[in-house]
């Protein structure tokens, strides 16, 4: 569809503008850029291409620079690391003469300044090997498996080829110097055999020689970190060990590909094994948490019988009908059926309480259909705390617990409290004695405890005291009466004089038998009490 | 806040948190404590009351509101304080002349759906304590000091209540929110992965914090010996009781 045929449709103006005319082909040639080559610039059509390489034109400075050529000489030089003076030579640039000199005196100038030396020279380091004189190697390098000689001939080694110990393990070839003997027996000198140092030898002799000569020279306790470092690592050098370690590197070296394919293939085995033991363990924890997870104690003769039952399916329903019920919640219109239902289903549910109560929390899909709401359920699913987080957020378990906030304290001091006001004088003057301040000073779980024990121990302490007390009024109500009777026979004796004995006995039985029932008004319970066992009697007072 | 009837009560479970509460206060003079401009001429002592954390730890997060009465005598005296930075403590800072009573009362959070709780605590001005030694000691501080140790026993708590009361301190927020947390972290030797919202109590004693497991220790160790001496009563009492006893059954035969 063109323009053309939209104004049509439109009824606008038909062709009110003539459609631009073509494009005209740009008949002009177009500027030539350089560097390009003609058919690459045809490449871009109508757009012509707009990045164009620059091109440096190299201008030829040859001539810039008109230097004489710099002149070079075949110069001698020496290596003082060497120990022969081999005179080698190499090109050298020559020095720059100064150009003040023109007279061309060369036969007058001196001949060679002075022969250089090697720039290399300096890389001629040598190991320090330790250095010891034969007091030193006496009183602590003796060896009874090295002899000095042998020693001085390692560190002889050593020295030349720079502690390198695969070059001296190579070389090392010690001949134990021989006795010089008579020539005569010199025919059958028993050579000793030479012993083949193993390289770990050569290591251990080496090291401890040098760690002990370290040490010598400055005592462990002034060493710095790095030499202490030092010192450690080849004090603790042990022979076995290395050999070892090459014996292992050796086989593991030697192993076939099928070995190595062997071995990966038994590390992947082990990996999966524990990978399974772990899951294994998992599992078998997860089913321990089950298994000692609280079984529900649920009643269920609760539903042996048939009426039970009946109450479950109920149940069941009630639960599937509010929850469909939710749904239904958001229509205004609810049948009169189900309402009906709603009732019955509530009445049910009172009677579940009822019967739920017994064990409440045990058995929450019973308490469920009194629960209009989501929260409860939720709360079924309350996140067990671990004992650790227990601890750390304070929370335990108690039977039996008053609801609401409470202050330690408070409950601390509740045992107090809660006697009368003599009592608690009397506590609080034993808890003074004691030196214990009223006022816990931390009321904290394990000292409300403490506590308790101390305020239960006080209250026999109490009990005692007032039994003693008792006690105490009754021996001298006992004495008096006592000295009263003892008064009165002194009388009757007095009175009844030659009287016989057997009357005085009469008498003094009949006395017996009224006492109790003269101080029965006043002391009959104390009396009676007082007959009974002694812990009879705390029993009693105490109820009193 | 939702309607109490809807929430239940986490059955047989206590939560507790320890805080503290007391009295700080400090005599006028001229070179320590000057008395600031428009005090009264008959105050003796600058004063603060408070309740906080043990260690400065966080307890807003379980405490919402504290009221402070103080005597009538002061204008105004009721104070209600809120909306204090977590780590800081409720405090209302006076100048006064007397001791007394000052009731303090505890507004939980809503969550909580508890009722306000009451201490009370005796303002201290000057040295007390049962020995003359103990007074004498006091004296030599520059401040008095009357602070209580307290847990918060929280029995049966609702469901809300309980799951934020066992949850870490959620993370603070980007930005702003993070200067009383961030910069504080954690005082002294509290457990450091949960955060600030433990039951916990620092293992040793600080200075400027003296509760903590070390002096609970101490009590205990107390509490033991005098149950010791207790016991030891006891048996006396009962050897009497036996003595007297048979001292009467003597006497009765």
């Amino acid at each position: 569809m063109t323009s053309h045929d939209v104004r049509d449709m439109l009824d606008l103006p038909g062709s009110a503008a003539p459609r631009p005319a073509k494009k005209q082909k740009l008949a002009g040639p177009r500027p030539n850029l350089k560097g390009l080559a003609r058919e690459v610039q045809s490449l871009g059509g109508d757009n012509p291409i707009a990045i164009v390489p620059e091109i440096s034109i190299f201008k030829k400075r040859r001539l810039a620079s008109r230097k004489p050529a710099a002149k070079w000489e075949l110069k001698p030089f020496k290596n003082s690391a060497r120990e022969d003076d081999l005179v080698l030579r190499h090109w050298k640039r020559k020095a720059e003469l100064p150009p003040a000199p023109v007279e061309e005196n060369a036969e007058t100038a001196p001949v060679e300044e002075e022969m250089e030396d090697s720039t290399f020279a300096k890389f001629n380091v040598k190991v320090n090997t330790p250095k010891y004189d034969d007091e030193q190697y006496r009183s602590r390098l003796e060896s009874e498996d090295w002899t000095k000689d042998e020693t001085d001939y390692l560190i002889g080694l050593v020295q030349e080829y720079d502690l390198r110990w695969p070059i001296i393990w190579d070389r090392y070839d010690y001949q134990p110097p021989v006795p010089a003997l008579d020539e005569g027996e010199g025919s059958i000198a028993i050579v000793p055999a030479t012993k083949t140092r193993s390289m770990e030898d050569m290591k251990a002799r080496y090291y401890k020689i040098a760690a002990t000569m370290m040490a010598i020279h400055n005592p462990v306790q002034f060493m710095g970190q790095a030499e202490f470092s030092l010192h450690e690592m080849m004090n603790n050098f042990d022979a076995k060990q290395e050999t070892k370690r090459k014996q292992f590197a050796e086989l593991n070296f030697r192993r076939s590909r099928e070995e190595a394919k062997e071995e990966e293939s038994l590390l992947l085995e082990l990996k999966r094994i524990l990978a399974r033991n772990d899951k294994l363990t998992e599992e078998r924890k997860e089913l321990y948490a089950r298994l000692e997870a609280p079984i529900s104690s649920g009643n269920l003769g609760l539903y042996s019988t048939s009426t039970g039952l009946q109450q479950l399916l109920q149940q069941l329903m009630t639960v599937d009908k509010s929850k469909k019920r939710k749904s239904i919640m958001g229509m205004e219109g609810m049948s009169p059926a189900v309402v009906g239902q709603g009732n019955s289903q509530q009445a049910s549910g009172s009677g579940d309480r009822r019967e739920s109560s017994n064990h409440r929390e045990s058995v929450p899909s019973n308490a469920a259909p009194n629960n209009k709401k989501g929260p409860q359920a939720a709360g079924n699913e309350r996140r067990k705390l671990t004992e650790e987080e227990e601890r750390v957020y304070g929370v335990s378990h108690h039977d039996r617990l008053p609801g609401g906030p409470q202050f330690r304290h408070e409950k601390i001091q509740k045992p107090i409290t809660s006697k009368s006001s003599v009592q608690q004088q009397k506590i609080n003057n034993v808890l003074a004695e004691l030196e214990v301040p009223i006022r816990l000073v931390m009321p904290t779980a394990d000292v409300g405890a403490q506590f308790e024990q101390l305020l239960s121990a006080i209250n026999t302490l109490l009990d005692g005291r007032k039994v003693a007390d008792k006690l105490a009024s009754e021996i001298a109500l006992a004495t008096e009466q006592k000295r009263l009777r003892e008064e009165k026979e002194k009388e009757n004796k007095e009175a009844g004089g030659a009287e016989g004995g057997a009357e005085v006995k009469v008498e003094e039985e009949r006395e017996k038998s009224a006492a109790p029932s003269v101080k029965a008004g006043s002391v009959h319970k104390r009396s009676a009490s007082v007959l009974s066992t002694v812990s009879d009697k705390s029993t009693k007072r105490q109820k009193k | 806040m939702a309607p109490p009837n809807s929430q239940k009560r986490v059955k047989g479970t206590q939560i507790f948190r320890p805080f503290v509460y007391g009295t700080t206060s400090k005599p006028f003079n001229d070179t320590t404590n000057p008395k600031p401009e428009g005090t009264p001429e008959d105050h003796t002592h600058s004063w603060t009351v408070f309740v906080k954390g043990v260690d400065d730890t966080d307890i807003t997060y379980w405490l919402r509101k504290v009221q402070f009465k103080l005597h009538e005598s002061i204008p105004n005296p009721l104070r209600t304080i809120e909306n204090i930075k977590p780590g800081d403590a409720f405090e209302v800072h006076e100048t006064g002349w007397g001791e007394f009573e000052i009731t303090i009362k505890l507004y939980y959070i809503p969550e909580s759906l508890e009722k306000p709780q009451t201490l009370y605590h005796h303002l201290r001005l000057h040295p007390y304590g049962a020995t003359e030694a103990e007074k004498e000691a006091m004296k030599q501080q520059p401040e008095i000091l009357a602070w209580v140790y307290e847990e918060q026993l929280f029995n049966e708590p609702y469901e809300n209540f309980y799951e934020i009361l066992t949850s870490p301190a959620p993370a603070p927020p980007k930005g702003a929110g993070g200067k009383g947390k961030g910069t504080r972290k954690l005082g002294g030797g509290m457990v450091g992965s949960v955060g600030d919202r433990t039951a916990l109590i620092p293992s040793q004693n600080r200075p400027g914090q003296p509760f903590s497991r070390e002096s609970e220790t101490l009590e205990i160790k107390r509490l033991r010996e005098a149950m010791g001496k207790v016991e030891e009563l006891t048996k006396s009492v009962q050897r009497e009781l036996k003595e007297k006893e048979e001292e009467l059954a003597k006497l009765r035969s």
